[in-house]
């Protein structure tokens, strides 16, 4: 990397122009710096974005008329074979939706991995940070930079995606209805419909930036961001049912259970009033009390912006909490320089 | 000081460099093995306590049967895609870094020419990821067999005809060998990683495209509604009309007693029902061709990274 790709704006600044043009110029400064070091990620993101956005909107329009006159013309429901293929309208129509909603689904971790990687770790690793902050750029001003650019890059592309699988989403019920796909509980809508997406890309920018200041490599800290950004989704998405109260429902006998939406636990009431989550009451669980009726605990529809909004509230504050750590280190490493 | 021949040479290097990557390796091949003894040793027996219990008395829960079949499958998801992880790995650190950081040119000017360089950083990872791969393959089978009245996937699920055979290994040689050609190729570990990882990722959605197509199907035609085999992969079925199969009449909207559903059948001028399907029978085939295919991937990979080398380094 030779400077003047790295300062842009310098060459023959102080010939060319005045004081006051140059500090107004907007392919000066920081952000444009960072823009332009980092112009194949850009180069990266910005066609996916378009891509799949054009891929939501075409599902939204003629992909779903399609899939929906396909349906009617053949029904897969009434045909002998147990498993057959469902049409090719359908297919494309499929692959647009889940090209959009696969893109806000692994943003987070190739957030975290660029980041960790590529942002902070490579610059960490040859030195160019520590050359930088040699240069007019104090360290804290050089992560805040940093962060930002890429942040209101990576928000502004989950969120328009968001927006548009939205639209794709509730414009097209009935051919979700009639195909099976996705439930708004599935892994597959449940981040695709909300802002956990973009909450998430947030988090990956922040862990990989703060495993890159801590480790100072690029391929260790693009491992180390990845995987605490795998752990953090694991286990968030196994606790997603108990971040709200659940609604409970109990039947009297064993009918069919009348509920839907996110199933979290169903079981046995006994006869002291206790919920035993084991209908069978197999291996004394029911203490040898009797069952006097059943209960399931679940989320209704009516829970999707609760759940969604707690588990947003937790990655934002993770994020901040590790943007602060980030911050602190390099403050510490660097000797509080301003 | 005299140091055991074994601990010398090449090969010993290329352990030592990576040896945190070997670590993961092995790590991964032990904890999926001891998932899967776990699962279907442990955790079974309630699984299948519970589903006996469906069957007496209709009253059941089915918590335990779930997680043993998602247990099952995520472990089926990591070996059949773990040469996406292999891809990224080689393409980033055992390749493009030392390319970047002069490590290599280094080695070079040592007693190591670049051909053998490049030849113990493939095989050494090669044999290893055999070896693990083996045993990865051969405890997913028998764990994936083990209860199938517990699942509710089939052999026809993209992860699990991966993870069920030498296809699995052969992809994973073939991420080290794209690894290193496309490293070799741009010399920087970070852009090799994302190019890596394309690259396979592309390879193996061609793959699962066409992988029906690559052995011939069975075609089965009858005078009256077919009746299928379990666990079959069907492909495309219909009505026979004049002599001619067709997908896109709509016999099945004919409606009411068997004699009316009849007429009006016949009034569609239906003379007989096809249908084309994979029997299970033909995994072996399929899978071994789609390995054959990974295969040759892989040799004309490695080939062109060992002349982009020599071309480079000349």
């Amino acid at each position: 990397m030779t400077a003047t790709a790295v300062h842009p704006g310098q060459t023959g600044q102080t010939g060319r122009t005045g004081r006051l043009t140059r500090s107004l110029d907007p392919r000066q400064g920081l952000p444009w710096t960072i823009l332009r070091l980092h112009r194949a990620a850009l180069w990266f993101w910005a066609p996916t974005v378009t891509v799949g956005a054009a891929a939501l909107l075409w599902a939204y329009g003629p992909g779903a008329d399609a899939a929906w006159a396909e349906h009617q013309k053949n029904s897969c429901a009434a045909i002998m074979v147990d498993s057959c293929d469902t049409g090719f309208a359908y297919v494309r129509y499929n692959l647009a939706v889940t090209f959009g909603a696969g893109l806000l689904i692994v943003a987070p971790a190739l957030a975290a991995a660029w980041a960790g990687g590529s942002l902070i770790g490579r610059d960490m690793e040859n030195g160019t940070a520590a050359l930088l902050w040699t240069q007019s750029v104090s360290p804290t001003r050089w992560l805040a930079a940093k962060l930002a650019v890429p942040a209101v890059l990576l928000v502004s592309g989950t969120v328009a995606l968001t927006l548009l699988h939205r639209l794709t989403w509730y414009g097209n019920t009935d051919v979700r209805d009639v195909m099976g796909a996705a439930e708004w509980y599935d892994a597959t809508a449940f981040l695709p419909n909300g802002i956990l997406a973009t909450a998430y890309v947030l988090l990956g920018l922040a862990l990989g930036a703060l495993a890159g200041l801590l480790l100072r490599r690029a391929l260790p800290a693009l491992g180390a961001a990845l995987a605490g950004l795998i752990a953090v989704r694991a286990a968030l998405e196994a606790l997603r049912p108990s971040l709200w109260p659940v609604e409970t429902v109990v039947m009297k006998d064993d009918e069919a259970p009348s509920w839907s939406g996110m199933y979290v636990e169903h079981g046995a009431v006994t006869s002291t009033g206790d919920h035993v989550p084991d209908r069978a009451c197999l291996d004394g669980a029911c203490s040898g009390h009797e069952i006097v009726g059943y209960y399931a605990d679940y989320h209704p529809e009516s829970h999707y912006w609760p759940l969604q909004l707690v588990e947003t509230g937790i990655v934002l504050a993770l994020t901040a909490l590790l943007v602060l750590a980030a911050f602190r280190l390099l403050n510490r490493r660097t000797g509080g320089v301003k | 000081m005299s140091t055991p021949a074994l601990m010398k040479g090449l090969p010993w290097t290329v352990l030592r460099l990576h040896r945190a990557a070997l670590i993961v390796w092995g790590a991964f091949v032990v904890l999926a093995i001891g998932v899967l003894a776990w699962t279907i040793t442990v955790t079974a027996d309630t699984a299948l306590r519970e589903l006996a219990a469906c069957e007496l008395r209709g009253a059941c829960g089915i918590a335990s049967t779930v997680s043993y079949s998602e247990r099952i499958g995520f472990v089926g998801l990591a070996v059949g895609y773990a040469f996406l992880a292999v891809a990224a790995w080689t393409g980033a650190a055992l390749i493009g870094r030392e390319l970047e950081n002069g490590t290599a040119a280094l080695a070079w000017t040592q007693s190591v020419s670049p051909a053998r360089w490049l030849a113990a950083k493939l095989a050494m990872p090669a044999l290893l990821l055999t070896l693990g791969g083996t045993a990865l393959v051969l405890a997913f089978r028998w764990g994936w067999s083990a209860h199938r009245e517990l699942m509710g996937d089939s052999w026809d699920f993209g992860h699990v005809f991966l993870a069920r055979g030498p296809a699995m290994v052969a992809y994973t040689l073939c991420a080290l060998a794209v690894g290193a050609l496309v490293a070799i190729a741009v010399r920087r570990p970070l852009p090799a990683l994302g190019l890596s990882l394309a690259a396979m990722f592309a390879l193996n959605f061609v793959l699962d495209t066409f992988r029906w197509d690559l052995w011939p199907a069975v075609t089965r035609t009858g005078a009256t509604e077919l009746q299928l085999p379990d666990n079959v992969r069907g492909l495309q079925n219909g009505v026979i009309i004049d002599g001619r199969r067709t997908a896109d009449v709509e016999y099945w909207a004919c409606d009411g007693t068997p004699a009316e559903v009849q007429r009006c059948v016949d009034d569609l001028g239906v003379t007989g029902y096809y249908a084309v399907y994979h029997p299970q029978s033909h995994y072996w085939p399929l899978h071994l061709v789609e390995t054959g295919i990974v295969l040759a991937v892989t040799a004309a990979a490695t080939t062109a990274a060992f002349i982009l080398l020599r071309r480079r380094t000349v």
